[in-house]
């Protein structure tokens, strides 16, 4: 793969083309860096970042095996031990392995699908600066000693505020969600993406695998997230307000936040592998020399994986008392599970096996990951039955999985895809062979780290405890753990100097130095900010191609939209199943905005932090008024219809068709709203079977006038709504219907916040209330929202950004409104059947 | 590039198996949780869980059924062929899933 750097440009027509493209997409120099959007950009930072937060998680967990090598330690308290462990598990998870996730697909997938850039770049760095926000802030929290101490999965009631007083729980609660709506916003960009940006031609099957592993993935952190998300912020109002939706004294129940927490927890496992295997699928067939045996069964495996690896939450909670029969469900599927998981493994291992694999750096990191995945597997499917479950729960049995499970999916993956994508990124190569001592101390580390961690469960170590007294039979196996983690930190110190010296003094490469077969080696290297000069047109499987054929065609701009035009950042929308170009997609350029927007937003989750409600409120509505203000800058002023991008194809801008990113974008926001909205849904009918102290003494009976006044209100303002798209058509009264809208909302808002006044028993009194005044909120909030629509699209329509022809707006918020109205009826609905449901527990035994 | 594109809505066919199995697992979780909390009697549970798995499975050979006539085949080229190949595997797949997980545990003591 060392072969010299090409010695000349691919003549004047590319050298030129890639000056006038690369004048329109470049981030700034200087402070205007804080405005980049471009996804090479921001995916790098993504990256980075995740890696500083590995290191910092890494260096926790070092904390704590200092403390746990000898027993007795003395090195640190058990109140410092609960804040190490539980920040180390925190910044691994949500800190590191999710935002890694998102920063390879952002840096690869436009890349590999051969678009130039996401579908909505302003999104993605609002989405960099979440994440930064809401990680300095759990991390700074570690620093001034108020860490969260309740675990990574902050269980109640040990995280409620009796038994766990000051921020530390609501520095868990409030940096996490921040940080899991960063990372929905990037999903559903993901999404759309990968359905609407892909390269001519690139239909369906012609998709490299890399892309359905990406779109399965980023589907279903639409649908994992969002339960979450809900349950923070259900556990934040208990212990900020006292809403008791965990407290079993007062209508509430514990297991809700683990039936909640878990129905994202445990597909997090599957959303953090999948990329991983995407990777492993894009490289075992390029270092095998042959392509990939079994693409179809691993489309269908990993379509299987994603739907099974949502029915198994229960699997971590096997020992709360939920009766056999229904255990033996989530142990029958948490078994099956492995069988998608397998077809994967079987078809790299054959196509190894039908190759010439050679071992180089990236082979050896995939061996890692065999040997250490397969026994993570395997234990995984001890644990899914149910009597070992019963011995070996919150043992260091089930310690020795996980990481054997996430610690061998991610970093073994993650190793072999930095060494092999590193060339891209840097456009150099190593000099050193310093990946292959690292991959032997990091391999011999791990496994001398966590193996034993089995034994320790066995023998009856507990997870968490801080120390020990010695006469367990637990001081050897602890010791080696010990000093396995401390191998196995110097193998990545060893991957940290490689990647510094590569830097200084790698050897410069020409591009597509492995001999790969996919799109992103068909440029320079590094990429330029546009990627791509012109997008190519696909005729085969796009996992099939030969980079460095057509790249020097695509440079002197071939392919589609070879030219530089009205100063646009050009890419192109296909169809999404055929990939035949539909739309030309002009994005944002360089803008302060997502940073301005984050910032808000961090003052916001501080000022709740710290319980300044006005001061959040205030903060909120400035982050609303800074998304309506990005709404004026966005879109095209005038029509445009039918424009030439190349080879004879004339397609209308994204403003003018009906299926643009933003159409769908909205769409799958609202399934993983959807998803929210069904946990609510469940956890109110939960409570009413499953908590204790259930009936309330005092009588529910909600207003009936008022539900009424506000679903006919909704439903009037989605008329109003649609109304409204038919009279811009017809050239009519299009902002008078949008008023009407807005006062449909208005009088729904108001109706609302009646009933909510009238909920009885209080909401902080019982559960009962604080879950009708939860949906009945829901609905308040949903129209407010629908409310900041209407505004944009008045001012919009003010700004000539919507005409007949560019009536997305409208139909955005059509949507929006119709949504409201079908959850606002199905949750006033559920409020006023909730005395009938109450009534209906006097029949129980 | 296929000459007649397949409708995008027809994509929802790749999770239709196992949205099935999603909404057995649930549903039969969700009964039997309220047929336990209502002390109902063992051999009405036992039959109201066996009905809700008969009518996911039902759905399922709907499914099936529906495949021939709802989903792409030849007339979109190879993208339609492979769609269809894997509509009906993600169906198969389901059904498999269903019996295997779901149909068993239906023996066991219903309350326990």
């Amino acid at each position: 793969m060392n072969t010299p750097i090409e010695a000349s440009p691919q003549g004047i027509t590319a050298l030129r083309l890639h000056r006038q493209l690369a004048s329109i997409w470049a981030t700034g120099p200087g402070w205007q860096r804080l405005a980049a959007v471009n996804h090479s950009v921001i995916g790098l930072r993504f990256m980075a970042t995740a890696f500083v937060f590995f290191a910092i998680g890494g260096v926790l967990g070092m904390l704590t095996r200092v403390q746990l090598a000898t027993p007795g330690a003395a090195f640190m308290d058990s109140e410092t031990y609960n804040q190490i462990f539980t920040m180390h598990g925190s910044i691994l998870l949500f800190l590191f392995a999710i935002p890694m996730v998102e920063g390879i697909a952002v840096y690869l997938t436009p890349k590999i699908l051969g678009a130039r850039d996401f579908a909505f770049p302003r999104l993605t760095a609002y989405g960099y600066w979440c994440y930064l926000s809401g990680g300095t802030i759990l991390t700074g929290s570690l620093i001034a000693g108020v860490a969260p101490n309740s675990g990574w999965f902050m269980y109640t009631p040990l995280s409620s505020n009796v038994y766990t007083p000051g921020i530390n729980a609501d520095v868990w609660l409030l940096g996490v969600t921040f940080v899991e709506i960063s990372a929905l916003t990037l999903a559903v960009e993901i999404v759309v993406s990968i359905l609407k940006m892909r390269a001519p031609g690139m239909s369906l099957d012609r998709m490299p695998i890399f892309g359905w592993y990406m779109l399965v993935t980023a589907l279903m952190m639409v649908v994992a997230f969002p339960p979450l998300i809900l349950a923070s912020i259900l556990l934040e109002t208990e212990r900020a307000f006292g809403l008791p939706f965990f407290d079993p004294t007062r209508g509430g129940d514990p297991l809700l936040w683990q039936h909640l927490f878990w129905l994202f927890g445990h597909p997090d496992v599957y959303i953090i592998f999948l990329p991983m295997a995407g990777l492993l699928s894009t490289m075992i067939p390029v270092l095998a020399h042959r392509t990939l045996i079994g693409y179809r069964a691993i489309v269908v495996a990993i379509i299987a994986l994603a739907f099974v690896s949502f029915g198994i939450w229960v699997h971590h909670m096997f020992t709360v008392g939920i009766p056999y029969l229904a255990l033996a469900f989530f142990s029958a599927a948490t078994a099956i599970v492995a069988v998608p998981t397998a077809v994967q493994v079987f078809a790299w291992l054959a196509t190894l096996a039908h190759g010439r694999p050679c071992w180089n750096a990236p082979m050896l990191y995939i061996f890692g990951f065999f040997f250490t995945f397969v026994i993570g597997g395997l234990t995984g499917v001890m644990l899914s039955v149910v009597p070992f479950d019963w011995q070996a729960h919150d043992t260091y049995f089930v310690v020795a999985h996980f990481h054997y499970v996430v610690g061998g999916a991610v970093a073994f993956p993650l190793l072999a895809a930095f060494y092999y994508w590193l060339p891209l990124l840097t456009g150099r190569t190593a000099v050193y062979q310093l990946s292959i001592p690292a991959f032997w101390l990091v391999f011999i580390g791990f496994n001398l780290t966590f193996f034993l961690m089995h034994l320790t469960g066995l023998l009856g170590m507990p997870r968490r405890v801080y120390t020990y007294t010695g006469h367990e039979g637990w001081i050897w196996l602890n010791l080696l753990s010990s000093v396995g983690g401390f191998i196995m930190t110097i193998g990545f110190g060893l991957v940290v100097i490689d990647l510094l010296a590569q830097l200084r003094y790698g050897r410069r490469v020409r591009r597509d130095p492995w001999q790969a077969a996919t799109l992103e080696w068909a440029m320079p290297i590094p990429p330029a900010p546009y990627a791509f000069a012109s997008i190519p047109a696909i005729d085969t499987r796009a996992d099939r191609i030969a980079p460095g054929e057509i790249a020097p065609s695509l440079a002197r701009g071939e392919g589609y939209l070879g030219c530089a035009r009205n100063g646009w950042q050009e890419t192109l929308g296909v169809h999404m199943t055929s990939g035949a170009p539909d739309q030309l997609i002009v994005l944002s350029r360089p803008t302060y905005l997502p940073l301005c927007t984050a910032l808000a937003t961090a003052a916001a989750v501080l000022a709740m932090l710290f319980h300044l409600y006005l001061l959040a409120l205030a903060a909120a509505l400035v982050v609303a008024g800074l998304f309506v203000l990005a709404g004026q800058s966005a879109g095209l002023s005038r029509d445009y219809g039918p424009m030439l991008v190349g080879h004879g194809v004339s397609v209308p801008p994204h403003t003018e068709v009906a299926s643009s990113p933003p159409w769908w974008a909205l769409i799958f926001a609202l399934v993983a709203n959807a998803t929210l909205f069904t946990c609510l849904v469940f956890g109110t009918l939960y409570l009413w079977i499953a908590a204790p102290n259930w009936p309330p003494t005092e009588t529910f009976a909600p207003n009936l006038s008022l539900a009424v006044v506000a679903v006919v209100a909704l439903a009037a303002a989605a008329a109003a709504a649609r109304l409204s798209l038919r009279a811009l058509a017809a050239g009519g009264m299009t902002r008078g219907w949008i008023g009407l809208a807005m006062l449909g909302l208005l009088v729904a808002i108001a109706a609302d916040a009646g009933l909510i006044g009238g909920v009885a028993p209080r909401p902080i009194e019982h559960a009962l209330g604080a879950t009708a005044a939860a949906l009945l909120a829901y609905v308040a909030l949903h129209a407010g929202i629908g409310l900041l629509f209407l505004i944009s699209n008045l001012l919009r329509l003010g700004a000539g950004l919507i005409s007949p022809r560019r009536s997305l707006d409208l139909r955005l918020t059509r949507l929006w409104l119709d949504y409201t109205v079908m959850t606002g009826a199905i949750a006033l609905g559920l409020v006023l059947l909730l005395p009938a449901l109450v009534a209906v527990l006097g029949a129980r035994p | 590039v296929s000459t007649r594109p397949i409708p995008p809505g027809q994509l929802c066919w790749l999770a239709a198996g196992f949205a099935v199995w999603c909404s057995a697992l649930v549903v039969l979780y969700a009964v039997h949780a309220i047929g336990c909390a209502f002390a109902w009697s063992a051999g009405p549970l036992r039959l109201a869980l066996a009905l809700v798995l008969l009518a996911h499975l039902a759905v399922i050979g709907w499914m099936w059924r529906s495949l021939n006539g709802a989903s792409p085949g030849l007339d979109f080229g190879q993208t339609g062929v492979f769609l269809r190949t894997m509509f009906v595997w993600t169906v198969v797949a389901a059904f498999v899933t269903i019996i295997l997980t779901l149909g068993p545990p239906l023996l066991l003591t219903v309350c326990m």
